[in-house]
């Protein structure tokens, strides 16, 4: 239940088919994203992949002398491109491999137009989704949401990204969803007739305990993709944005040339994989160790200069190249976090979050609400991000004051479109959309909980709040997870405690809730998790999420279902 | 691998400006000459940032965690490691794979195979068209034409079957000489008697100008229309459709029988490659024995072997080198992607140096070795005598309990503490003794027989020696006892 293992193996898997010889490998646009996650250039270099082309790229050259790995995802598009490629071949050789189920049709048209015999191999390699984290994936779709139904591409799309997730995998699993979301009720379905579809592929020697493929709907827990985010792979994406394990850093004042993209890739920098979950604080005392490690070593060896001394510095810090550029990589990203945190007071406006949605006291709420509302240095969206907050929080307090925060907002001169997001938020996940209990008023054993956790300390004033999706799964674990709400498709049900699960949320996930996925399966031993979402978000990715879902005319949606 | 980043970072950036320096002695250089001011006061500041966010975050306990932070960052780092990579996560199978490659085939052959025969067809026609006793005389020509492939009548076509051109008395019909059938004079396509000699005999050295194949004529190539009406026509008109198989069959045999120079250059290099991690496999469990002054293997061989494998290195690098150079000698140079290709190539070859340069770290001079074996024999014989007087010592004790109790039992008495420890290469398992016997010194010997199985097995004959001799000893001790006691 390793996704970044799962693609890694399809990969070399490939590239070995192949045999030896220079390779050419042709993918695109979005199986670029998909190898570009899991190996780095240089890695795949070795293999003897030197070349990387995209097949919509017009003009390629010819180059007989390379073999041609070919990876695709089997669109219409990608098929006619391939069909004109093979027969004027560019390539000595073809091994084609699409990342999804490809038709008869298809193979057929594909094998007309290879004249020239090139091709050797064309197989189906189900890697079509994209590993972020080993438990992590994602299909990088934001906009699933048409009201309350999905746009039927959409739903297409997701549907075949995660039954790839499955078959690269090998899971059939038995699967649960949200009931109060009908776009649950539909992907569950649709996956269920893939699985129903593709009998042959899904036929492989089952473990004793069916794994569970949970669908949730993001509209339950609309708070947590609002946060700021402490740990550093999550706050990295809230601050900076993540895309693809790339962070854009053209915007940080006096940003030498180099760094003005980074990648961030635990696969590939020791140092990320030891502090991607790591908070804040330890970071900054971690990054200083690293710097000073680096300056002692590079200075303690002043007399590097026969070859011999350079092959025995190399012996003794095999990682020194690696280093020399990881130092300068995360010295960046850390210093730019920190200037942005004190720039915009952001442990001031975490803290006021973090005890608006985890504590219940909403006086003392909207007064430090209404403070950083007039704050300067407070940014907009921080301001837009509280009041939502508020929104859903407090969406039937009597004492609301919605009207008037949302009032202040517009005198700070956050823009219409922004504040529209605050009635948005609480029609895609106030109450009424909502199938679980988000804030735990009601769950006792959840409150106290909280207030044991309240005395912990300090260190976890901004980081109280858990996300939904913990007791989702802790309940699920413990087998008690309410079938009312979480029903199975189809009449089997699991008896024994669950081994695999794979969740997935429709509106996308978040770092925050791959961290503590991380955690339960640190925690649980027997249990793994695998976590995916149509997308994963930070707040501003959320907004544009829940803003396409505004789109569609009201009556198309809330008031359609009530009729 | 977007194509912004394709470009590959290689050598050692320094951390503060990021330039790309060659060698690590350049990196200190340019430290030291550009940084060793400035990078202090950046490194305060660095410093004062992070303190600074620090307090912040972590508030009063500030003090405490500062105490801590040298045992809690090393704990982080061996640590987390697995907090990345969930243990027993490790073993997986490959995902599910499907192939159409069968399928695919099966289509594509019986389509292909249309293709083969009518091409063949062709090549026996050109083969005869293009014959010593082909004749040349104009009249005998074109009945000599038509009796290797049937011509069309003129009645059947009224238009050019490629343009659709209907003919008339300046459109006159023309007829393909491999397949008889009739176009236009437009769309006719000549080919020369050399590229046809090469397309029916593989072998025929062909080196004329490499584009001459078909020639096509064009509208007013009124040099080609003279050389073509000239007798002994040293053109054979041909279709489209003819063209394109023969084209077909050409390109095929091209790609078969020639290789470019980048093709032998590159596969010239991976033999070289393979042959050297052939040659480490063995050369460097070699260099690990020696370093501990073992003397399982001769330091002349070592040598030898590292002097074979240097040359290799060297082999790899100026090929690659070449290659990497490949075409600009040429004015316009190689195409980018020619140079991209080539660039990688070298890149992977230097990679490939680099990664294995622990195999050629240097071997222990004669002198050194010497010193080394002699340190290693002084201590595996301090060994064996400390483990020796153990068992006397385990004896002596061994025999008072006996004294004493005499109808007791003797049950521990064989634990075994005699499994080494040391680090250096290979370490006896601890054995299973059958008791055959209480007695601590014949127990001793059995262990020590066990061990000089095990040493004789991995090949470790200083110790097998040292071993054989430690037993020798043991038995005369033991046989000496024996006598003592039955006198
Ligand atoms: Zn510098
Ligand atoms: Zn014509
Ligand atoms: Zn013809």
């Amino acid at each position: 239940m390793n996704v970044i293992l799962a693609i890694k193996q399809y990969i070399s898997k490939m590239i070995e088919d192949s045999g030896p010889g220079m390779k050419v490998l042709l993918m695109d646009k979005d199986t670029t994203s998909i190898v570009s996650m899991v190996y780095a250039q240089s890695e795949i270099l070795q293999k003897e992949v030197f070349l990387f082309e995209r097949i919509d790229s017009a003009g390629r050259e010819t180059m007989k002398h390379l073999k041609c790995i070919c990876f695709i995802r089997p669109t219409k598009e990608n098929v006619d491109l391939l069909a004109q490629e093979l027969r004027i071949s560019k390539y000595g050789q073809y091994y084609i491999y699409f990342s999804n189920v490809i038709s008869k049709q298809d193979v057929k048209s594909l094998a007309e137009a290879d004249d020239q015999e090139v091709v050797r191999e064309v197989q189906e390699f189900f890697g079509d989704y994209i590993a972020v984290n080993p438990h992590l994936f994602t299909l990088n779709i934001i906009g699933c949401y048409r009201g309350i139904d999905w746009p039927p591409s959409v739903l297409k799309r997701t549907s075949l990204g995660l039954s790839s997730v499955l078959l690269s995998l090998k899971k059939c699993p038995m699967i649960r969803y949200q009931n109060s979301s009908e776009m649950a009720q539909k992907l569950a379905d649709s996956i269920q007739q893939s699985i129903n579809k593709e009998a042959g592929l899904f036929d492989f020697r089952q473990p004793d305990v069916a794994p569970i493929l949970l669908i949730l709907d993001r509209s339950d827990d609309a708070v947590t993709p609002m946060l700021n985010q402490w740990t550093y792979q999550a706050m990295v994406h809230e601050l900076l944005e993540i895309n693809n394990n790339r962070v854009n850093l053209s915007q940080v004042p006096g940003i030498s040339k180099d760094l003005q993209e980074v990648v961030l890739s635990a696969e590939h920098d020791e140092f990320y994989a030891n502090n991607m979950y790591m908070n804040f604080g330890e970071i900054c005392n971690n990054i200083k160790e690293l710097m000073d490690e680096f300056q002692t070593k590079s200075k303690s060896r002043a007399k590097v200069e026969s070859i011999a001394d350079m092959k025995a510095f190399i012996e003794n810090y095999p990682q020194f190249k690696k280093m020399s550029g990881t130092v300068s990589k995360h010295v960046t990203v850390v210093g730019e976090l920190s200037r942005l945190v004190g720039k915009t007071s952001l442990l001031e406006v975490s803290e006021t979050e973090q005890e608006l949605v985890c504590k219940g006291d909403h006086s003392a709420s909207l007064q430090k609400i209404k403070t950083l509302l007039h704050d300067n240095k407070v940014q907009q969206i921080d301001k837009l991000r509280l009041v939502m907050l508020y929104a859903l929080r407090y969406e039937t307090h009597s004492n609301n004051d919605l009207s008037g925060l949302i009032d202040t907002l517009r005198k700070q001169g956050v823009s219409d479109k922004y504040r529209a997001c605050v009635n948005t938020i609480l029609d895609f996940g106030g109450k009424r959309s909502r199938g679980s209990d988000l804030f735990g008023s009601t769950d006792p054993v959840a409150f106290t909980k909280r207030f044991l956790k309240g005395l912990k300390g300090v260190e976890n004033v901004y980081t109280q709040h858990q996300p939904l999706l913990q007791s989702v799964l802790d309940q699920l674990i413990k087998g008690k997870l309410r079938e009312a709400a979480y029903p199975y498709l189809g009449k089997n049900l699991l008896r024994d405690r669950p081994q695999d699960i794979i969740v997935f949320m429709i509106g996308g996930t978040t770092f925050e809730e791959a961290y503590c996925v991380h955690q339960m399966n640190k925690s649980t031993p027997g249990v793994r998790i695998v976590l995916g979402g149509t997308a994963v978000h930070n707040f501003k990715s959320f907004l544009e999420e829940i803003q396409l879902y505004a789109q569609t005319p009201r009556s198309n949606r809330s008031d359609g279902m009530r009729r | 691998m977007s194509s912004q980043s394709s470009e590959i970072r290689e050598g050692f950036l320094c951390p503060m400006c990021m330039k790309d320096l060659g060698t690590v002695s350049q990196l200190q250089s340019h430290f030291e000459e550009s940084h060793s001011t400035e990078d202090k006061a950046t490194l305060n500041q660095l410093r004062g940032l992070f303190d600074r966010a620090k307090r912040k975050f972590l508030g009063d306990k500030e003090e405490v965690y500062v105490q801590d932070a040298q045992k809690v960052t090393s704990d982080t780092i061996s640590q987390s490691t697995s907090l990345y990579d969930v243990d027993y996560w490790q073993h997986q199978e490959t995902g599910v794979t499907h192939s159409w490659t069968d399928m695919f085939r099966g289509v594509r052959d019986t389509r292909v195979d249309k293709y083969v025969v009518e091409t063949n067809k062709l090549l026996i026609r050109l083969d005869k068209l293009i014959s010593q006793d082909a004749p040349t005389d104009s009249g005998k020509r074109k009945a000599f034409e038509k009796s290797v492939v049937m011509w069309m009548p003129d009645s059947d076509a009224k238009s050019c079957r490629y343009c659709g051109r209907s003919f008339n008395l300046t459109r006159r019909r023309h007829h393909c000489r491999l397949c008889g059938g009739i176009m236009c004079d437009r769309c006719s396509h000549f080919l020369t008697h050399a590229y046809a000699k090469k397309l029916t005999n593989p072998s025929y050295n062909f080196d004329g100008d490499k584009d001459v194949g078909f020639l096509k004529r064009s509208g007013s190539n009124s040099s080609l229309n003279s050389l073509f009406s000239t007798e002994g026509d040293p053109h054979i008109r041909s279709c489209d459709e003819c063209r394109k198989l023969l084209e077909r069959r050409d390109l095929q045999m091209e790609q078969r029988n020639t290789k470019t120079a980048i093709v032998l250059l590159y596969e010239k290099m991976k033999y070289c490659i393979e042959e050297c991690e052939k040659q480490l496999e063995s050369y460097l469990p070699m260099v690990e024995s020696l370093c501990v002054g073992e003397s399982t293997y001769s330091l002349r061989d070592a040598q030898r072997k590292r002097g074979e494998l240097v040359k290799k290195y060297e082999l790899i690098d100026q090929i690659s080198k070449r290659i990497s150079l490949l075409g600009s000698d040429k004015e316009e140079g190689p195409s980018v992607k020619q140079a991209l290709l080539q660039k990688s190539v070298r890149v992977y070859a230097s990679n490939f140096m680099q990664e294995n340069m622990m195999g050629l770290q240097n071997l222990p001079t004669e002198e050194q070795y010497d010193k080394l074996q002699k340190m290693r024999t002084a201590e595996i014989q301090k060994e064996i005598a400390l483990e020796r007087q153990a068992t006397l010592q385990a004896q002596e004790v061994e025999k008072k309990k006996a004294d004493k109790h005499v109808t007791t039992n003797k049950e521990e008495s064989g634990s075994q503490k005699h499994v080494r420890n040391r680090s250096i290469g290979w370490k006896p398992a601890e054995q299973n003794v059958t008791r055959d016997s209480d007695d601590p010194m014949v127990q001793q010997m059995d262990i020590i027989r066990g061990y000089i199985a095990q040493a004789k097995e991995a090949q470790k004959w200083d110790e097998v020696h040292m071993l054989e001799l430690n037993l020798k000893d043991l038995q005369m001790e033991y046989s000496s006892q024996q006598k003592s006691t039955w006198s």
